[in-house]
Formats: structure tokens, sequence, C-alpha cells
């Protein structure tokens, strides 16, 4: 009893959205819960192919996302187009470290650490690397937590352009680099969403892609359907 | 396999959602919270009237929401020019601008799933009161459970700091009333996410009186 029960091996399994435990059909390992009406399944379908692929959309919109300009502010007919990094330099060069600081954490470090955080969680439970499982649960939680916050950039441009449209004095124009970036977030947000923790149990249990049925009861219960 | 098989069944009572752990205690006691001992997640916390907490918070948050959608928030003015910013023109912007994919993201994120989100929290601690409703509660759960972390209000408050102090220098920033109700929906929101306990209302739904018919 002292060992540790895992609830996909005794054919059981909880309902991710509202925590009911539920005991698994034999076959399949899938159903909807009964008491909310969601799917349940042992662990999320294709879970590390998803968020691979989720991932790695990602890395490659993270490129034209700090590349392209995302915003450019035009002052009495002048003004250049400025990139992410543009705007966080401009800030601290004008002497608010702070908000840049924020500005900077927000829609450059929360990106590609949640990047990088999603890509190792992957790698460590893909080859099965020595890892200690709980720090790998606070990157999780970590990765799953913080993204939000990047969308500060996209909310105060839909701010900066609503309020200063002046014509020809002062205007805001939203640049090609913040579709991008918008959807930086989205996909990122989707990929620590599509992202099994109970996986990471798993890898270190040794029991990658453990089923909820054995082999034989697998035979047995085909018999008996079939 | 053959030592499980031979094995009494426990009475598991859940499953942490993060680390597949088997646990017999099913809640926390009131005014507590439950914590896996394995992974060390916040399995359940027991906030005491969840229910009619969570009632009056969205409640209050969904009066909010008039105030702070259609009051200006801010106001900026060079020298006779100005505009102002409510929670909508910005997205009107941008949808004019052509940036309909960012229009639709700010538009779902600011207004459409904090809005959501109290209409569903008032309608699900509401409705559990009437077995009619017990589908449409589920269904309203799984939704809240859905569009719970896009609702951004709180990223949004920062981007509204990040602007005042941005546009500092380009010209005069006013703030309107509209940002102090739209602060305190803010407040009301996170509030309001913190004290709805979902097994309360699972509870409350299984503590009613028995339907005379057998469940099927």
């Amino acid at each position: 009893m002292s060992t540790p029960q895992k609830a996909l091996k005794n054919g059981l399994s909880s309902c991710l959205s509202c925590h009911q435990l539920i005991i698994l059909p034999a076959r399949g390992g899938r159903c909807r819960c009964p008491r909310c009406d969601s799917r349940v399944h042992g662990r999320i379908d294709g879970s590390l192919m998803l968020t691979w692929a989720l991932t790695i959309t990602g890395v490659l919109l993270l490129l034209p996302a700090n590349v392209l300009p995302i915003m450019s502010v035009i002052y009495l007919g002048a003004g250049e187009p400025s990139t992410i990094i543009s705007g966080v330099m401009q800030l601290y060069n004008s002497g608010m470290w702070g908000i840049a600081l924020v500005v900077f954490v927000a829609s450059i470090a929360v990106p590609v650490m949640k990047l990088l955080g999603l890509v190792l969680l992957l790698v460590q439970i893909q080859l099965r690397l020595h890892f200690v499982p709980s720090q790998a649960m606070k990157i999780y939680r970590v990765v799953s937590g913080i993204g939000r916050w990047s969308l500060l950039d996209l909310f105060m441009i839909s701010i900066l352009v609503a309020l200063v449209d002046m014509g020809f004095i002062a205007q805001v124009a939203a640049g090609p680099g913040s579709t991008a970036f918008a959807s930086v977030v989205v996909v990122t947000m989707m990929a620590a969403r599509s992202f099994d923790p109970r996986l990471i149990w798993d890898a270190y249990d040794g029991d990658l892609y453990a089923t909820a049925v054995e082999p034989e009861t697998a035979h047995r219960g085909a018999a008996e359907n079939g | 396999m053959d030592q499980l098989r031979n094995k009494k069944p426990v009475p598991w009572q859940r499953a942490c959602h993060e680390c597949d752990l088997l646990l017999t205690g099913g809640l926390a006691p009131a005014g507590q919270k439950l914590v896996c001992p394995r992974c060390r997640c916040t399995l359940h916390r027991n906030g005491n009237h969840s229910v009619y907490y969570t009632i009056a918070l969205s409640l209050t948050g969904l009066f909010l929401f008039i105030p702070s959608a259609s009051l200006p928030l801010l106001k900026f003015s060079i020298f006779s020019f100005g505009a102002e910013n409510t929670l909508l023109n910005g997205v009107y912007s941008l949808y004019k601008a052509g940036f309909i994919w960012l229009a639709s993201l700010v538009l779902f994120c600011s207004v459409l799933a904090p809005l959501g989100k109290f209409l569903l929290l008032l309608f699900i601690c509401c409705g559990s009161a009437w077995r009619v409703l017990d589908r449409a509660v589920a269904n309203a759960v799984r939704w809240y459970q859905h569009i719970k972390e896009w609702g951004m209000l709180d990223v949004y408050m920062l981007g509204i700091l990040v602007a005042l102090i941005k546009l500092r220098d380009l010209g005069k920033m006013d703030v309107e009333p509209g940002l102090y109700c739209f602060g305190a929906m803010m407040v009301l929101a996170n509030l309001s996410s913190l004290s709805f306990d979902q097994h309360a209302i699972w509870q409350r739904m299984a503590q009613r009186p028995t339907r005379p018919e057998a469940a099927t």
C-alpha cells in the first residue's frame, strides 16, 4: 500500500474538467464524464505530438513577431515603425526602466521562456532523461500560468490605436508583427493546454505510453465484445 | 497485475489531475485546501459559503460591466485634439485598420471571456438550485473551465498602465471614470473565480432530495 498507485493502471481516470474519478471502459479507455459530459481519456490523446506541433509553430512564429514592426507612432508626419525590442529600448532610453522591464518580461522573456520550457519538458519525457519530476512540474506550472501575460503588448496596441488617432498630428498604427505575436501567444497557450502533466510522472515511473488495459485484459474484453 | 487483481478494492475517492496519483481523501475540510502529496498541486480549495460569495461577486461584476464597457477609460489630447478609449473602440479601430484576427482576439480576451465568466458563474451558482437545469449547469461548468484562462482583465489593466506611461510625454493623458469601474471589475473577476468551488456545486446538486424514479 505504501507504493503510490496510479489511476490509469487501475483502470481509473480523473475527469480533467470536474475532477470526478471515473472507471474507464475496458477497451479504448475513453468515455464521457457522467457528471459534466466532457471527454475523459486516460491521457490526453496525442498530447506529446500536439504539444510538439504547437511549440514548433510558436517558435517559427516568434521570428516574424520579433522582426516585423508591431506598431508605428507617427507624430507630425514623422515616425518610424517599432518592433517589440525597439519599443522596450525606447522606454528604457527615456528613463522608464521599470515599465521597460515589465514590457520586456511580458513580451520577450515570457514567450521565449515558455517555448523553452515546453521543449525541455517534451525532450525530458521523450528521451527519458533523468529528471526530478517535482522540478518538471514546477516548469509546467510556470509555463501554463504565465502565458496570458504576454498579451499585454497587444492590449496596449489596441488602446494606443484608439487613443492616438488625430490624423496628421499623431497616429498610431498596428503593424504586421502584432498579428504574428498574437498568434505566438495563442499557440503557446494552446500548447500548454494540450500538454498532459501526467506524462511527466509516467516517464518518471518508467512506463511511458502506459495503457489502461494490460494485453491479456484487452484480449478478454475483445472476446466479450465480439 | 496478479497482485492488483487479488487485492481488495480500495475506496479511491479521487485521482490527482496533474500526476494521476490515486487518493482516498476526496474533499478538503471547510476552510482548508487539499494538496496532492506527490506533486503539490492544489486539488480542492474549500472556501466558506462559496456558492453565495460567488453569486454576490459575479452579480456585482456584471453590474460594473455596464459602466466600464460604456464609459471611456482614458482620454488623450494633444493641443485641442482629443480622443477617448473605451473597451470596445480599440477593438473597432483595429478592425477598421484590417487587423481582424488581432481585433477578435482582443475582443474575446477583454470583453467576451470576462463577461462570459461572470454570466456562467452566476448561472452555475443560481441554476444549481433547480433540478431542471442540471444538464445545463453541468455544461456551463465545462464551458467555464474552457474559457477561464482567456479572461484577461488584469492583463488589460496592466496594458492601460503601460499605455498611460508611454503616452505621457506625447500629450495630455486623463483618467476617466470608466477606468475606476474597470479596475473594480477586474478585482471582482479575480475574486469571483477564486471563490468559485465547483465541488460545492456538485455537492449542492447531489444533496437535493432524490428523484422519485430510480436513476438510470
